[in-house]
């Protein structure tokens, strides 16, 4: 059964039918929160009550749009009301300033690695609306025409923003690494 | 096409979800074009980077793990079903039987039929003794103790620890026939003080049926600024133009002038004002 054939029945009263799109959007929408905060616990919460006001607001889904969209839309608003409710934090993984200042040992390995950790620090470092399009775009995998239905904004206007934070990532990656791509 | 225009498609063209002609076109413009080759370069360095975080991500531990959340959401899910079937009576499906034998099948002796336990109706109506709940004071006993325990159950599940056990408790309120200034404050504790926002808007929903005073409008009104989530706010708004809360006006006129609020809650008052004007 698609998603938007389920989240219909939902709608109509087959509230059991959302188990079935909990299964399926669970994990994405855990790992949409995760990327945000960087806080499993948070996330799991937030993940939950996105599921709760699905069932709470199920009389207004439209389902001409896509199911994933209007998910991720539900999902953006439950976490501008946590913003709402303490200032945004942003959490530093660990590892990230222990290799402040380390040596670099010729290692492929490590080096690859430390450059994740680099690209990570630069990703947590980015303003939210830019960071929330590219995990979008390349985390979750989102179509444009999906991330322009959770937006409320043009498909071209997506583009130009998924442009503009690889741009912001790429310039903040290359300052922290202290070299650019040849 | 100029280099702005093509820079914007490299992300898609890092995905692979370029079309044919844009790709040709992308290919194109980057032989002639040092500038663009080298922002191609450092987002392609950065695009295959975010695979590599993405991969570390997915492969964290996972200290609750999926059941977890699983058994979290069914419980809200019961809860939610429970609700439901709480203030929903439940319809009989309808049955295609086949029709008894000694039934009529020619109108005229259905229509006599019919006549005929009418008057046997009429007739039990007025010759039997009176059995009413005001005249049997057993039953009207029973009846009270009977609102009591649903009192007592939501009132206790009202102060229980874990979230969904005060979602069964608001929702159980339902089941309490007549408005009780116990449940009446519980759901009004619920509202400004459960540390849970899905408690508080379930809170607000269920608070219709007791809002029967002005008093309650205006404990409603007074909890706007203090609620934290716009939501909540939306909700006790919404609550107030669907009771015609008249004596709430001063209130959310207060509050679609308060600059500290979130704007769309101050839309919201405004245009309760209105509706309220309206209705008037």
């Amino acid at each position: 059964m698609e998603d938007e054939q389920a989240m219909r029945e939902v709608r109509d009263g087959a509230v059991g039918k959302l188990e079935l799109l909990f299964d399926r959007h669970h994990a994405g929408v855990l790992r949409y929160f995760q990327y945000l905060t960087s806080d499993r616990t948070l996330s799991e919460d937030l993940a939950q009550e996105v599921f709760f006001r699905i069932l709470k607001y199920r009389h207004t889904y439209q389902p001409e749009g896509s199911f994933r969209a209007w998910l991720y839309q539900v999902a953006r608003h439950v976490y501008a009301d946590q913003l709402g409710k303490r200032k945004p934090e942003v959490a530093m993984p660990e590892e990230v300033r222990e290799i402040s200042g380390a040596a670099l040992p010729p290692d492929r390995e490590f080096q690859k690695k430390q450059e994740t950790l680099i690209l990570r620090r630069a990703l947590a470092a980015m303003p939210g609306e830019k960071r929330e399009v590219l995990i979008m775009s390349r985390f979750l995998e989102l179509k444009y025409e999906e991330i322009a239905a959770v937006l409320e904004c043009e498909v071209g206007t997506v583009k130009q923003r998924v442009y503009r934070a690889m741009r912001d990532l790429s310039d903040r990656f290359f300052a922290l690494s202290g070299e650019r791509a040849s | 096409m100029n280099c702005e225009r093509i820079r914007e498609q490299i992300p898609e063209a890092l995905a692979g979800r370029l079309n044919k002609a844009d790709r040709e076109a992308l290919v194109e413009h980057l032989e002639g074009c040092a500038g663009c080759r080298t922002e191609v370069a450092e987002l392609n360095a950065v695009w295959r980077g975010l695979e590599t975080v993405k991969a570390g991500m997915d492969a964290a531990p996972d200290p609750e793990g999926t059941p977890g959340a699983k058994v979290r959401f069914q419980e809200m899910l019961a809860a939610y079903q429970a609700g439901m079937a709480a203030v929903q009576p439940a319809v009989p499906p309808v049955v295609n039987k086949p029709r008894a034998a000694w039934f009529p099948t020619q109108p005229v002796w259905r229509f006599a039929m019919a006549a005929g336990l009418l008057l046997a109706g009429i007739l039990c109506g007025r010759f039997l003794p009176q059995t009413g709940a005001g005249g049997n004071p057993e039953i009207a006993q029973l009846r009270s103790q009977v609102e009591n325990l649903h009192q007592m159950v939501a009132l206790s599940m009202l102060q229980q620890q874990s979230p969904s056990a005060r979602m069964r408790g608001v929702t159980y309120t339902e089941k309490i026939a007549q408005p009780d200034p116990q449940v009446l404050d519980a759901l009004l504790q619920a509202v400004n003080h459960d540390a849970n926002v899905n408690v508080r808007l379930s809170a607000v929903d269920a608070l219709q049926k007791f809002a029967t005073g002005p008093e309650v409008a205006l404990a409603m009104v007074n909890s706007i600024p203090e609620q934290e989530s716009p939501l909540v706010q939306i909700a006790l708004i919404d609550m107030l133009v669907q009771l015609d809360a008249r004596g709430a006006a001063p209130g959310l006129a207060r509050i679609s002038k308060d600059m500290k609020m979130d704007e769309m809650v101050r839309q919201r008052a405004a245009w309760a004002l209105h509706k309220m004007e309206v209705q008037g």
